[in-house]
């Protein structure tokens, strides 16, 4: 009888310690999908950690980070920021801060500390009608003093549309001093991204191409208020300007109309771009930047399939391979008897590839990155 | 394994509320729909094309949980040989003929009849076969994004919206909020992409405009749950609980998961909006008048 209990009680024990076991075992193999990203401060230094020149700066759950000597600094918190610009002199950079219902630029040291606030959008009004408050987007300052965004200062009654447009006003005037370069379209999506070049800006414009569908566009307005003119075509469903520190070429990601994203470049002669060519065509990409020294170009792309944004880094040896090294020539001298002997083809170049610079976070895809030598 | 059975409990019981519905449909069984055949239990896979109606409701406090408009409804159909998918959006402000009796917004016939009348109202005015019905709620959407970890879009334009409403995060469901998606690719949080796909008040096409932002977020949702494991589905029956119920039955299920994972091209799916001049405005009521006679044959064709 107390073999018969002891053998039930073993027995019992066996089943608890296998069924917790199972349902511990098939727990691991979950999939990985839903894991949440980890701070890009998380174990820095990384090891291994892929070094890139100067300071970037970049985005990830509303808080700026800067990459320096491959080790990821936090600037600010967690707070709603985005979309760091760096001014022309380096000193400081202007950024986004999200309220919610409304969004700020403000200029920030480089240690992500509040220098300036440079608008006021929230409504006096508060929460009573939120469509009262504005939004501000994609900053940008130019040496003469100019701050540049989008902005959905245009307002109509009755209208649902938000009209988002491209202003310019001096830098730390009231608001009031801002005025529309762009009307932002109607219904449209708007118009976003300003890079100014020269003496107009270079935007992306969302409108309905040909065949109804909206789709962006690089635009280029040379004055405020008139209507510029289309630099890409509908088709190419193209946006997210950057402008190569020597100001001779542009990155774009270019879509198509699809759910693709292409990083394409193309040459600027300050009047008209050159034709495109499309140098990452197997990656979602997202906000390319070139490097200060022109070594390269960083961009945000998932990590894994359908994942999370990761850092990646494509040398400009992926998009411009070094020109062939010249032919050996017969060496001179005397007559020479016989057929030349034919020059041996140079080796094959092995083909560069973009390198992945993170593998855990989750960077912010829509904001802009900012790089500074 | 009672441990292995402990695991899968909550999918089981996914499996047992949500699916293998029975239709009631309205008015004519017999003649507008038939069930699906009993699934057998063997996991064969499924080599005949099939048509399932995704149906997509406002469920908040707003409306009575039985009486909900399927704002959102869309066609798919799947050729399992050729590895084609084709999805047609149908407006929610389609002026058609109610199964139930009477005209109206198609998104009221599920309100009237449940899914039963939505299927027999779309088979009737599109004359189309459809073999089941996934219907899932507004946090439905969100929770299922969520557990999937987010899903990575390109966002094809900015969406900002001042009159969004605030029935997910506000407690008194009448509210609005502001929104704004910005534009490009992007990893997209399951609330981030039920504002994408549920925003219309900036789109010139309002309703038209927001079909296609849904139907690039099933493409990835897709995409996305092709990474799945089996031992994901307690997490992921646990997250929907409540939020999702469909015709097909669970054994169904088990045979379209190969399936999905077949089709790796997201640019193949054909993707149909009923703009202009498929439909038109001007109808009672602010709705849409559809042309039949561009739409039928549209219809026969890709969903013979």
């Amino acid at each position: 009888m107390i073999q018969r209990v002891v053998l039930a009680l073993f027995l019992a024990v066996v089943m608890l310690f296998c069924g917790v076991s199972t349902y511990l075992y098939l727990g691991t193999k979950q999939s990985k999908i839903a894991a949440p990203p980890q701070k890009p401060t998380v174990s820095t230094p990384r090891p291994q950690a892929f070094v890139l020149p100067g300071t970037l700066y970049l985005t990830q759950s509303g808080a700026i980070y800067s990459l320096s000597s491959g080790r990821f600094h936090q600037l600010t918190a967690e707070a709603g920021w985005s979309e760091p610009a760096l001014a022309p002199n380096g000193q400081y950079m202007l950024a986004i801060k999200n309220g919610g219902y409304w969004s700020d630029v403000f200029a920030l040291d480089l240690f992500g500390n509040i220098a300036n606030q440079l608008t006021s959008n929230r409504s006096a009004t508060g929460m009573t009608d939120p469509s009262l408050d504005h939004w501000s987007f994609y900053p940008r300052v130019t040496s003469d003093g100019t701050l540049w965004m989008t902005y959905d200062g245009l307002k109509c009654d009755g209208c649902y549309d938000v009209q988002l447009a491209i202003w310019s006003m001096p830098y730390g005037a009231p608001i009031r001093q801002a005025r529309a370069w762009t009307d932002g379209g109607y219904y449209s999506g708007g118009d976003v991204q300003p890079i100014p070049v020269g003496g107009g800006v270079i935007y992306t414009k969302y409108s309905y191409g040909p065949d109804g569908k909206l789709v962006g566009q690089l635009w280029y307005t040379g004055r405020a208020g008139s209507y510029g003119r289309a630099l890409t075509d509908p088709g190419e469903d193209c946006r997210t300007p950057s402008l190569a520190p020597n100001g001779t070429e542009f990155a774009m990601i270019c879509t198509y109309e699809k759910q693709i994203s292409y990083l394409t470049v193309a040459s600027w002669d300050g009047s008209n771009l050159g034709p495109r060519t499309n140098i990452l065509t197997t990656q979602m990409v997202a906000q390319p930047t070139w490097a200060p020294d022109m070594s390269g170009i960083a961009y945000l792309a998932p990590g894994s399939p359908d994942g999370p944004f990761q850092l990646w880094w494509l040398p400009k040896a992926a998009y411009e391979p070094p020109p062939p090294s010249p032919l050996p020539s017969p060496t001179p001298g005397g007559p020479h008897n016989g057929p030349l002997p034919s020059p041996s083809p140079p080796p094959p170049v092995p083909p560069v590839k973009p390198i992945q610079v993170t593998t855990n976070n989750g960077f912010d895809a829509t904001s802009p990155m900012t790089w500074r030598s | 394994m009672a441990g292995g059975l402990a695991y899968f409990i909550p999918a089981a019981q996914l499996a047992i509320e949500a699916t293998g519905k029975v239709i009631q449909v309205t008015p004519s069984p017999s003649a507008l729909f038939s069930p699906s055949p009993t699934p057998t239990p063997t996991s064969v896979p499924i080599t005949g094309a099939f048509t399932v109606l995704l149906l997509g409701s406002d469920d908040d406090s707003k409306f009575n949980a039985d009486h909900v408009l399927s704002q959102s409804m869309i066609l798919v159909r799947v050729v399992p040989s050729t590895k084609e998918v084709t999805m047609l959006s149908i407006p929610r402000d389609l002026y058609v003929h109610l199964s139930t009796g009477g005209y109206g917004k198609i998104d009221g016939a599920y309100s009237y009849g449940g899914p039963g009348a939505a299927i027999a109202t779309v088979e009737q005015d599109f004359n189309v076969h459809i073999d089941d019905y996934i219907w899932v709620g507004l946090l439905g959407l969100i929770k299922l994004i969520d557990a999937l970890g987010g899903v990575d879009v390109v966002t094809s334009n900015p969406v900002f919206d001042d009159y969004y409403p605030a029935d997910v995060i506000d407690p008194w469901p009448y509210d609005y909020q502001r929104v704004a998606v910005l534009a490009g690719p992007q990893h997209l949080d399951g609330l981030q992409a039920m504002q994408y796909v549920r925003s219309r008040h900036g789109d010139l096409q309002s309703d038209l405009g927001r079909s296609q932002r849904q139907q690039q977020v099933l493409i990835a949702i897709r995409q996305k749950a092709k990474q799945l494991s089996p031992e994901d589905l307690p997490r992921i029956s646990q997250a929907i609980g409540g939020e999702l119920k469909t015709s097909i039955g669970i054994s169904k299920v088990a045979q379209m998961l190969p399936l999905a994972a077949s089709f790796d091209n997201p640019d193949a799916i054909r993707q149909i909006i009923l703009a202009s001049p498929y439909t038109h405005g001007g109808a009672p009521g602010g709705s849409l008048y559809a042309n039949w006679n561009a739409i039928l044959p549209l219809v026969q064709q890709y969903f013979p």
